[in-house]
């Protein structure tokens, strides 16, 4: 359940356990207020009923004198006596008119019986006073009768009264009693509810917290792979869980990108530094013949004696032919350099490949005498005119065989040639082979690549920048075509170059 | 004042080769060639040269190799060797010094430097 859930629930509870408790106490309010009415309107009436039944016995009393003053003594009764006598029988009636208006239905049968005796009691005494001074009149005022009968029904109305307001103070206690008793009640599972759902949601939060907060120490100490496990919540907290753990994973995700970056950079920064190394170490073999030549003859032309022209002509030669070696192995970092940027453009022209080839193959003469190989050639005259950069598919040929030469001792290089149709276009296919030291498919995987040897042990034993086969494989795909090898250690390694005769007019092209 | 010396170079770059031997014959030494580290070995323990001058990055077998097992071999363990190499990093120094190697020299070779060394090394 989710957090928001658990706090509105509770609050819930909380709030109709407070409402309960505040109805109570306004039902008992009301009740009491409602009993108390009804008690002191009865306690009022008793007292009117007490007042009226002390009226009327005075009245009575009166009365009684007066009938007796008028038989005896025959005595009159002036104008104001009588005005007296009418408001004095008027007040018993108002009273009797007020005990009518607190009267409530259970008391109305006796309050009507007193009414209509109480009338009959009074008109007659009405009737004696206005007549007192008529001798013919015939006063029955000394029946009792009516008189008794009134108090009677006031006796009865009072009695009714007090027994009602004894059973309203009845009901206002028990009601008391019972808005007390449910307030208390109420109050305490109020109290008790409140803590009861307090702990569980403490408990609830603080065992999730903590679980978030291991979580984050272990990430914090770089335990990357720590997860939240079997979250079930679906609330905030199980979504808190779910996004601590997309953060960990997306953190992982991260510092793997960086460490793989790193790991890239420090790569391709080892690569440059073995390449400068390997750069630094080609330069120095021709540098050491230029210099060591030039120092050699500066010593010699200070001599004595007379000079070896012959001698001195071949060894300027050889500074010569070092010199140019340097200016190859520079060119070809450039050619790297340009290609690299993009900067490399083709000049295609229209030649036969077989007379380019057979130049190249001139060239390798004094290298395949050096290392004692012999090369064998293909008949080219069956070959279709090409159209590329002839000064590339030169250098592409030159690299692979002095690569053959340069691994191969005392062996065969055969050189290939043929040609074929793809996509309706023709197709030169070259091959070079050779019985050399050969190389594993992981070295296979590397030799193109620029900077890189197939071993750095390999650079030692046969030299070179690691450049030329980067350079070949630029050359092919600048003309649309590609080279690829095959190979096993021991038993030397097949490269094969294929071109379109026409290259594909391209950005690089003719520009 | 190197009169009879002999000495065996080890190089396999054939215009590198030459022009050493040529200078070092110069300077008085006799110089005998080795264009590889197995026959390095071989003239060391036939001819007994007092001075070894070796190129690192040799075929069949390279300088390093060669090195660690002429120090090896109770015959030749005596005879000193510089190093020759056209590696100019701090490393290459302290990899061929590590391989047995008395001292190094980087190409391109500053003669004169190269002679300070040889008769540092040679027996009194």
């Amino acid at each position: 359940m989710s957090l928001r859930r658990r706090l509105t629930l509770s609050l819930c509870t909380i709030l109709v356990l407070f409402s309960i408790n505040v109805g109570t106490h306004f039902w008992g309010s009301y009740a009491r207020q409602e009993s108390m009415l009804a008690y002191r309107s009865s306690v009022t009436a008793a007292q009117l009923s007490t007042d009226a039944a002390q009226l009327l016995e005075n009245q009575r009393q009166q009365i009684l004198v007066l009938e007796t003053l008028r038989e005896t003594t025959g005595d009159m009764l002036d104008a104001q006596e009588l005005a007296d006598a009418e408001a004095d029988i008027a007040s018993i009636e108002r009273k009797l008119e007020e005990l009518g208006a607190l009267t409530s239905e259970v008391t109305r049968p006796q309050y009507e019986r007193l009414q209509q005796a109480g009338r009959y009691l009074l008109d007659s005494w009405l009737a004696f006073y206005r007549n007192f001074n008529d001798p013919n009149f015939d006063s029955d005022i000394d029946d009792p009768l009516p008189f008794v009968e009134t108090l009677e029904h006031l006796r009865q109305l009072e009695q009714r009264q007090a027994f009602i307001a004894a059973q309203r103070s009845t009901i206002i206690d028990r009601t008391i009693a019972l808005t007390d008793r449910i307030t208390v009640i109420g109050f305490i599972a109020t109290i008790f509810l409140t803590a009861l759902l307090g702990f569980f949601l403490l408990r609830y939060t603080k065992r999730s917290l903590k679980r978030l907060k291991r979580g984050t120490e272990q990430i914090g100490m770089g335990d990357l792979d720590y997860r939240i496990a079997d979250f079930d919540d679906r609330g905030e907290l199980g979504d808190l869980a779910k996004a601590f753990n997309d953060m960990s994973d997306k953190l992982r995700r991260a510092i793997e990108d960086v460490r793989q970056a790193k790991d890239d950079a420090d790569d391709a920064n080892a690569a440059k530094s073995r390449f400068l190394a390997n750069v630094s170490h080609e330069l120095r073999t021709p540098l050491n013949a230029i210099i060591g030549y030039s120092e050699m003859l500066q010593d010699e032309l200070g001599d004595a004696g007379e000079i070896d022209r012959a001698q001195f002509q071949s060894d300027l030669d050889k500074i010569v032919r070092s010199g140019r070696q340097l200016l190859a192995l520079i060119n070809d970092i450039l050619d790297l350099s340009k290609i690299e940027t993009g900067k490399m453009t083709l000049h295609l022209e229209t030649f036969a490949a077989g007379d380019i080839l057979q130049q190249v193959c001139d060239a390798m003469i004094p290298l395949l005498r050096e290392r004692e190989n012999r090369l064998h050639l293909p008949d080219w005259s069956g070959l279709p005119p090409m159209h590329v950069d002839a000064t590339r598919f030169r250098q592409i040929f030159l690299n692979l065989l002095s690569n053959a030469c340069k691994f191969t001792r005392g062996g065969d290089i055969y050189l290939e040639a043929s040609h074929f149709q793809r996509a309706g276009e023709p197709w030169l296919q070259f091959i070079v082979r050779d019985t050399g030291i050969g190389m594993d498919a992981a070295q296979q995987a590397r030799i193109f690549d620029a900077f890189v040897q197939a071993e750095d042990a390999i650079s030692a034993n046969y030299g070179g920048t690691g450049l030329g086969l980067a350079i070949c494989r630029e050359y092919c795909e600048l003309m649309g075509g590609h080279i690829t090898v095959a190979s096993a250690p021991g038993a030397g390694a097949t490269f094969t170059v294929e071109l379109p005769a026409t290259a594909p007019v391209s950005v690089h092209a003719g520009a | 004042m190197f009169e009879g010396i002999r000495i065996l170079l080890v190089e396999d770059n054939e215009i590198n080769c030459e022009m050493l031997a040529r200078r070092l014959t110069r300077a008085g030494l006799s110089v005998i060639t080795a264009a590889d580290g197995q026959q390095a070995l071989q003239m060391m323990a036939s001819e007994q040269p007092a001075l070894v001058l070796m190129d690192m990055n040799l075929p069949v077998l390279d300088g390093w190799s060669a090195c660690r097992q002429a120090r090896l071999d109770a015959h030749l363990k005596d005879i000193p060797i510089i190093a020759l190499t056209a590696h100019a990093m701090e490393t290459d120094r302290k990899s061929a010094l590590a391989a047995g190697c008395d001292d190094y020299a980087t190409k391109p070779i500053d003669f004169p430097e190269l002679m300070a060394k040889i008769q540092r090394l040679l027996p009194a």
